[in-house]
Order: C-alpha cells, then sequence, then structure tokens
C-alpha cells in the first residue's frame, strides 16, 4: 500500500494507465479469456506460476497484451522506476500499437463461474474495516503501532448479505422492544469469516470449532411507519483450542450496531457495527502480531455499491457456497 | 454487638458476589454509545490514509483492457494474493 501513496506514481496512475487490481488466486486458476490473457502477460515476466505458485505483482502491458515493465516490490523507488519503464517501453513502440481503437477487444469473452465473483443480487455490501489498537498513556483507546510496514493501517474488506439475509434481519411484525437472535448464517458469516485480523495480510479464518462461545442479538428499538430501528449486541469469543488458555489464536470480543430498516423503500439505510476486543496469535500471511492479547477493532458498515472498489468480493467468497452458507453443515 | 457464625458468612458471601459482579462486569463490559462513535472513528481509514485510493482503480481486468484499447493507454495491474483493494 505504501508505494501507491507515491505522489508521482499516483499521476501516472491516474493520468497514463489504466489501472485495474487483481486478486492472484482468481487469476492464476480461472480458464476463461480472462484468465488466459491474464497467464499469457505474467509469462512474460518472472513469475511464470509454476505449480500453480502466486503470479502477483505489478504489471505494465499494453490491450493486446505486451509486457512492458513488471516488479514486485513495494519500496516506493523500484516502483516507479518500474512504471516510469512502462510508460518508456510504451511510447517505443509502433503508433500503430498505440492508437486508440487500434486494438480489437471482445465484448463478451465468457466468463468461468468457478472463479469470478459478483455481488449477489439485491444483497447488501457492507464494508468491512480493521486495525490494531493500543491505550495511551491515559488509557484511553488509540491506534496500535506496528513493525510490519502498514500493518498499522486500516484493512478493508466487504462483506456480502443475500436478498434473503438482509430481509431475514427485519421481522414480518416488528415490535418496539422485542429480541431476536441474529440469522444463523449471518451470525457465522459475520463471526467465522470477518472478525479476523487481516491487517497485515490474509488471514486465516475461523473454523467452525473456534467459535467457543456466540451471543448475537438484535434488538428492535423503535417501530414507525417509515422506519424499523434495531441495535445489535453481543459477544463472541473464538479460540483455536478448546482450552482458551493454551489457543495460539483467539479473539474475545464485544459488538455493537445500529440497523435502520427503510419499510418505504424496503431497504436497509444503515448498518453500523462495531467489533472490540482483544486478539492474540496471527496466520501464515499476518506474522508480526503484538505480543499476547492486544486491542483489535472492527467496523462494519454500508457500501454505496457504486464504485468498482465496491464490486471486490469477500477475502472469504473464494468458498462462495461455505460463506453464504448454502453447504450442508 | 455479637455477630453470629451466620450473620459473618452471610456478609461475606455478599461480599465476594459484589467484588466477583464487579470483577465480571469489568471483564466482560458491552460496548457503551460512547465507545462506539470513539471506536468507529478511531478503526476507519483516516483522512489522508489512503492515497492509493485516489488513483482510479477497476477490479475487471477485462474491462481495464477495454478502456485500454478504446482510450490508446497502457494498463497498470496491481495484482496480489488477496485483492489490493480488500485486505492488507
Amino acid at each position: 500500500m505504501s508505494a501507491f501513496s507515491d505522489p508521482e506514481i499516483i499521476r501516472m496512475a491516474q493520468k497514463q494507465y489504466i489501472a485495474v487490481v487483481g486478486d492472484d488466486w482468481y487469476q492464476r486458476r480461472r480458464d476463461d479469456e480472462e484468465g488466459r490473457f491474464f497467464r499469457s502477460v505474467a509469462d512474460q515476466g518472472p513469475r511464470k506460476g509454476l505449480g500453480g505458485t502466486t503470479r502477483q505483482g505489478i504489471y505494465c502491458f499494453t490491450a493486446a497484451g505486451k509486457l512492458l515493465a513488471y516488479c514486485n516490490n513495494i519500496d516506493p523507488e523500484k516502483m516507479r522506476n518500474a512504471v516510469k519503464k512502462g510508460l518508456t517501453e510504451w511510447r517505443l513502440l509502433p503508433e500503430s500499437e498505440r492508437r486508440p481503437g487500434e486494438v480489437a477487444v471482445d465484448n463478451s469473452p465468457g466468463s468461468d463461474a468457478r472463479y469470478s465473483r459478483r455481488p449477489p443480487t439485491d444483497g447488501l455490501i457492507l464494508n468491512v474495516y480493521a486495525r490494531i489498537l493500543d491505550h495511551d498513556a491515559k488509557g484511553e483507546v488509540c491506534a496500535g503501532s506496528c513493525k510490519i510496514v502498514g500493518g498499522d493501517r486500516a484493512s478493508r474488506d466487504h462483506m456480502w448479505l443475500t436478498r434473503a439475509d438482509w430481509k431475514s434481519l427485519v421481522p414480518d411484525r416488528p415490535v418496539s422492544g422485542a429480541t431476536i437472535p441474529l440469522p444463523e448464517s449471518i451470525a457465522d458469516r459475520l463471526v467465522r469469516y470477518h472478525l479476523v485480523d487481516n491487517t497485515r495480510g490474509e488471514p486465516p479464518l475461523w473454523q467452525r470449532e473456534d467459535v467457543r462461545s456466540r451471543h448475537l442479538n438484535l434488538m428492535i428499538e423503535h417501530v414507525s411507519d417509515s422506519s424499523v430501528k434495531m441495535q445489535l449486541e453481543g459477544a463472541v469469543l473464538l479460540a483455536t483450542d478448546a482450552d482458551v488458555t493454551r489457543a495460539d489464536r483467539g479473539f474475545d470480543v464485544q459488538l455493537l450496531g445500529c440497523l435502520r430498516f427503510d419499510r418505504r423503500r424496503q431497504a436497509f439505510d444503515r448498518v453500523d457495527i462495531v467489533a472490540y476486543g482483544k486478539h492474540w496469535g496471527d496466520g501464515a500471511f499476518t506474522k508480526g502480531a503484538r505480543k499476547g492479547k492486544s486491542p483489535l477493532g472492527i467496523v462494519f458498515e454500508l457500501a454505496r455499491g457504486d464504485t468498482p472498489a465496491d464490486q471486490v468480493p469477500p477475502q472469504g467468497a473464494r468458498e462462495i457456497a461455505e460463506y453464504l452458507g448454502r453447504l450442508n453443515r | 454487638m455479637m455477630f453470629t457464625k451466620s450473620m459473618i458468612l452471610f456478609s461475606f458471601s455478599a461480599l465476594f458476589g459484589l467484588v466477583s459482579s464487579l470483577v465480571l462486569a469489568d471483564s466482560k463490559s458491552a460496548l457503551t454509545a460512547e465507545q462506539f462513535e470513539k471506536l468507529r472513528g478511531l478503526i476507519k481509514p483516516h483522512p489522508g490514509e489512503d492515497k492509493w485510493a485516489e488513483i482510479p482503480w477497476t477490479s475487471q481486468l477485462w474491462d481495464a483492457r477495454r478502456q485500454a484499447a478504446a482510450q490508446g493507454k497502457p494498463i497498470l495491474l496491481w495484482e496480489m494474493d488477496g485483492n489490493p483493494l480488500g485486505c492488507g
């Protein structure tokens, strides 16, 4: 992330490139035109994905598929040089290869459904941010610090709710003061896929047996002709060992949230949830966790859903059937 | 005043219960509305933290290819395990 905060890189990316992101887990597997195109570009560089290994990196290439430059280094200077080299190589190409409209691109390339993901139709997309926290000299909660570059920043993910999911949040006849359990599929997804420390990389997700306790309820605060306001509250204990004191990874977390359903639009116009508690341990790709138990905070909020970034699937959506609770338990 | 054994035991029990509930309340205290707002502000991306978001990233490679062909520009692809606009 830090290299793409470099002003010169940002300027080049904004003005002189078409900028795109890709999750290599999908891209190196998909068996469709897009996957084949990507791999044909990547194979011109040093990472040829032998044995199914990653092809991650920064690629500069033409719409016709000619690689111009490659870099797999987050150092801003190295990345800046690679992005500049891409432009230099681009300008050296014959004008016939650079002219707008010169390269024909198929409008309907087809898609390998196993490795392409779109948000559920009529579903909800929630932004999910996580940040390591700490306490200042006065004992007040503050942002934490991390020896891993970028580990102190807010991480990002999305949570998807299907139409059936969000409809299940609102009782047919809501009554002020009533309390209902958070529907099982949503509770399971929120806990196992999103109460995770992804601040330093791809996080390990929680297995069902890691959920030591889970109490998540919706309290209906107010009902009117126009809206239903609800409060989510609860607590979850996650640990990789039944004896929590021996667990090498865990999260002891409280949750509080505000949800509002617009009855006239038949849509949620507010979902704001905070999860806060003590987390410990790390995963294969999230090394460098602070020692012992330390505060971790997670926020869920309604995304607008109309930007390219909003379309990025949840990390957990790689196993989409399980993520959406469609596998038999 | 003479304290009977049962009075002493009752007092200890009451005191123990009070201390226990305070300890339990402290270790399992629910989030308050004030904490909620403060934590939201702390956790969400801070202004200026996500300069990379100033780049108009698309998340669909084929769309990027179409745009690049139409506009006569090269493509800059940020490819990661885990979507770069997602975790970490």
